[in-house]
């Protein structure tokens, strides 16, 4: 009985993943394959893709950026996240905390900082360009603004790998002669493995999917697929080669995304060990690598933040960046932002927790294996179809509801409930079923067992990912893009339409508008997560 | 009523509230970003349309609103009347601009470069990466010069000079406001040269921050790099009937005399209306030039759709 209703509450997120995603990118292809009354061209075929230089160039080079991401992402991050796991010192718990700083920050505020930062007027991109360095239309820009994002993500998981770490195993290949590098590489590296192996899936997931970077920092030659199916269904009006495309990435994302879901699935494992206790540093050489991951950490995760801040003062204290706060339209897209982000934020807790729920229903009757696992994969549909191409979807599809404000909190929720699910889930997964087997045989009924039992368990986990779902819905940009109408603009819409306004006080309010965007998202998230504090869950985000 | 536009719209909010006023209809103006976007949209979603009236789509885009047949013909006053650049049926004309290039005075003048006197100048190893243009695909002002090239150059010869343009470094990015404000040396680029309006000079005296008198920037006009583009205004089909009236009563307001004088300081393009008047800024710093090329025949949606094809494989391929 307990099982049938938690089973059956899977009808929910299904159902809404049915309704927002699966079937407008049905109505996308079908547009694409139809009679092509306005694509007039035959549409393309298959196979034709592949024979085509510059669309399989477009293929290629999204996924050379991703595994390019994925590699630097494990051979910077490894390192710093071993220092900063095996190391104590002042600071480190900061460390960690800022840690999570990039996944709050919006697509388009962190590629105004690497524009910041690197780009032909940047701080660091002018000098170079002076010496007849021009990064621009080279692929350095887009590959950092993925490591910005997904440095943080690998060093997070390497250092929750390297806490798994049994402290005794260790101590006894020490004992028995090994080096520490020895140690390492036969030990420390099979325990830890698989769980990078499982956050460098999220990594190609993030980056391979990715669009508002790859719009802005791509360039002409460097822009991924995602780029040139908004490109085609935007401005070309070729439905049918973008739903080629389409097809393809979905084909790719959905096996990198079913083999996360089962590295996930087999490292959900209940029980602690003994970890290593961390040590103070020893020595100019341990000193060094401190400073050498801290340092690492503030180029790559700290440097574009910096940079928005301290050009976004500049413009406030000396140029024209003060006026925007006051004026009306910002009020309105930060009343507008808040409103739509908390009714996306309701909704995604909901379908968040249902999916969740279902996946521990599927998990606990043997009956479901393929159900299982195919629902817990079900969980990144929404990062794997671009925002961009669900938008268009959508737009097609229910064409009497184009600037509904449902639609577009529903948009909202769907690219948001991702996170609630997947941070449920890895915490139900810790969970020992024992808890609610006692309390159920105690007599408590099954919603009773979930109300007072598994939910406060969870809370912790709930609370992380109703922080990014919130964060996600306050920074949320191509959706709010297609959907949305004039009197709601939000504060994201607002510092586009700024950015591609003519004039030096245009981007000052664009700067000043990002910083207000930021700010937002960190007071969301430390409202719901709560202060600092230990975190028992290795997955997040 | 619902009014899509184009990004660029703008016109002041006097005038808009005197004809909200007027007209006793809320007006909800829709802004959907390139122009070309802009029809896109309104193509996909005609099965409910997402406005009543749309402003902004011109001669270059005309042929595929056509095609898809997203326009009721409007058949007032403003449409019945002559005016200085016709567009197809359906369409009223409301303005025009030229598309053509734009140089950065001072850096010709500090590098003592001789202006180029043709395209094909610009394609010789001394115009090596000066030239930033807009990707016709994704730009509205980037399709109105490759136009412009074909009708200057023949389309063999258009071709030919991309290709060579493409070996001589051209930059190409996405729309307009990035290759002005981003590439330009004008504005901290690293390309004295722009595809930019006849009026864009004009603009940047009325923006200047100090009061000037002369422009820091010019209009170049070469043979087979200048295109007349012409805007108008059209009621949407299957838009709302209760809106009709009032959709009406606004083509004819673009085409009056308070809009037309306002839309040359807002939008910075000429008025359509016969014999309207010309602002100063635009009569002092953005003279019309005296030829353009036009294309031998109308386009059509096939053929604008072959060109850009053949663009992109030349030029980004």
């Amino acid at each position: 009985m307990v099982r049938l209703t938690s089973r059956s509450l899977v009808f929910l997120p299904l159902a809404f993943l049915v309704l927002m995603l699966v079937a407008p990118v049905v109505r996308l292809l079908v547009e694409g394959w139809g009679p092509g009354d306005l694509a007039g061209d035959a549409p393309l075929r298959w196979l034709a893709l592949w024979q085509d230089d510059y669309l399989r160039w477009r293929v290629v080079w999204s996924f050379l950026q991703a595994a390019i991401t994925c590699v630097l992402a494990l051979l910077i991050g490894l390192p710093v996240a071993w220092v900063l796991a095996r190391r104590e010192f002042a600071g480190r718990a900061l460390v960690l905390r800022l840690l999570m700083l990039p996944f709050v920050v919006p697509t388009l505020v962190a590629a105004m900082g690497v524009l910041a930062l690197w780009g032909p007027r940047g701080w660091l991109g002018e000098p170079l360009a002076g010496m007849g360095w021009r990064l621009d239309e080279t692929p350095w820009l887009l590959l950092y603004g993925n490591l910005f994002f997904n440095l943080c993500l690998v060093v997070r998981a390497g250092v929750d790998a390297l806490e798994q770490v049994s402290a005794p195993r260790v101590a006894a290949a020490r004992t028995l002669g090994a080096t520490p590098w020895r140690a390492f590489w036969r030990v420390e590296w099979p325990a830890i493995a698989p769980w990078l192996a499982s956050a460098l899936c999220l990594v190609f997931l993030y980056c391979f999917s990715g669009f508002g970077l790859a719009l802005i920092l791509g360039g002409q030659r460097y822009a991924t697929v995602e780029v040139e199916i908004y490109t085609l269904v935007a401005h070309e009006l070729e439905l049918g080669q973008a739903g080629v495309l389409a097809v393809w990435m979905l084909l790719l994302t959905g096996a990198v995304a079913l083999g996360y879901a089962w590295l996930e699935r087999r490292l959900a494992a209940p029980g602690r060990v003994t970890p290593l206790a961390r040590q103070r540093p020893v020595g100019w050489r341990q000193w060094v690598a401190v400073w050498a991951a801290v340092g690492v950490l503030l180029l790559v995760c700290a440097a574009p933040l910096l940079a928005v801040l301290l050009q976004a003062g500049r413009a406030l204290l000396l140029g024209s960046g003060a006026a925007v706060l006051m004026e009306s339209a910002t009020l309105s897209a930060l009343w507008n932002t808040l409103r739509f982000s908390s009714m996306a934020l309701a909704l995604a807790t909901g379908l968040g927790l249902s999916h969740a729920l279902a996946v521990r229903a599927f998990d606990a009757s043997n009956a479901f294996g393929g159900a299982a696992l195919a629902w817990r994969a079900a969980a990144y549909l929404p990062f794997v179809v671009s925002p961009v191409t669900v938008a268009f979807g959508l737009l097609l599809l229910y064409p009497g509801w184009t600037a509904s404000l449902a639609l577009l909190v529903g948009a909202y929720a769907l690219l948001a409930y991702p996170f609630v699910a997947k941070s449920l889930t890895a915490a139900l997964d810790n969970l020992p079923a024992s808890y609610a087997q006692a309390a159920a045989t105690l007599g408590a009924r099954p919603w009773r067992v979930l109300w007072r039992v598994t939910l406060p368990l969870v809370g912790g986990a709930l609370r992380r990912g109703m922080a990014f779902a919130a964060a996600t819905a306050l920074g949320e940009f191509a959706v709010s893009l297609f959907l949305s109408r004039p009197e709601w603009t939000t504060l994201t819409t607002l510092i586009y339409q700024r950015l591609g306004r003519p004039g030096a006080a245009n981007l000052d309010a664009a700067l000043v508008l990002a910083c207000l965007l930021m700010a937002l998202a960190l007071l969301a998230f430390t409202l719901i997560e709560g202060p600092a504090r230990k975190h028992h869950n290795a997955h997040h985000a | 009523m619902r009014v899509l536009t184009h990004g660029s719209f703008d016109l002041s909010k006097d005038l808009l509230a005197a004809f909200e006023k007027d007209a006793g209809v809320k007006l909800e103006i829709i802004k959907a970003g390139d122009a070309g976007e802009m029809v896109n949209k309104l193509i996909l979603t005609r099965a409910n349309p997402i406005a009543d009236v749309v402003f902004g789509i011109d001669n270059t885009l005309a042929p595929r609103a056509g095609a898809a047949d997203i326009l009721e013909p409007y058949t007032g006053p403003a449409a019945e009347r002559k005016a200085v650049a016709e567009l197809p049926k359906g369409l009223v004309p409301v303005d025009y601009g030229y598309v053509n290039l734009n140089i950065d005075k001072a850096w010709f003048a500090k590098k003592g470069l001789a202006l180029p006197k043709s395209l094909a100048d610009l394609s010789q190893p001394a115009y090596a990466k000066l030239l930033v243009v807009q990707n016709p695909a994704t730009s509205s002002p980037g399709q109105a010069f490759m136009l412009a090239t074909i009708a200057g150059l023949g389309e063999e010869g258009a071709f030919d000079w991309w290709k060579h343009m493409r070996g001589n470094g051209v930059k190409v990015v996405k729309g307009w406001s990035e290759a002005y404000y981003t590439e330009f040396s004008r504005n901290g680029g690293a390309y004295p040269i722009v595809v930019s309006y006849t009026s864009s000079p004009a603009a940047e005296v009325f923006y200047s921050k100090e009061k000037i008198s002369e422009s820091p920037t010019a209009n170049l006009f070469l043979k087979g790099g200048v295109f007349r583009q012409i805007e108008g205004v059209a009621l949407v089909k299957g838009g709302n009937p209760a809106a009709k009236e009032a959709a009406g009563r606004f083509i004819e307001f673009l085409r009056s005399a308070p809009a037309q004088e306002g839309l040359q300081t807002t939008m910075w393009v000429f008025p359509a209306e016969a014999g309207a008047s010309r602002v100063e800024v635009i009569k002092q710093h953005a003279a019309e030039p005296s030829t353009f090329d036009e294309l031998k025949a109308p386009l059509t949606e096939a053929q604008s759709k072959a060109w850009l094809q053949r663009w992109t494989k030349t030029v980004l391929k």
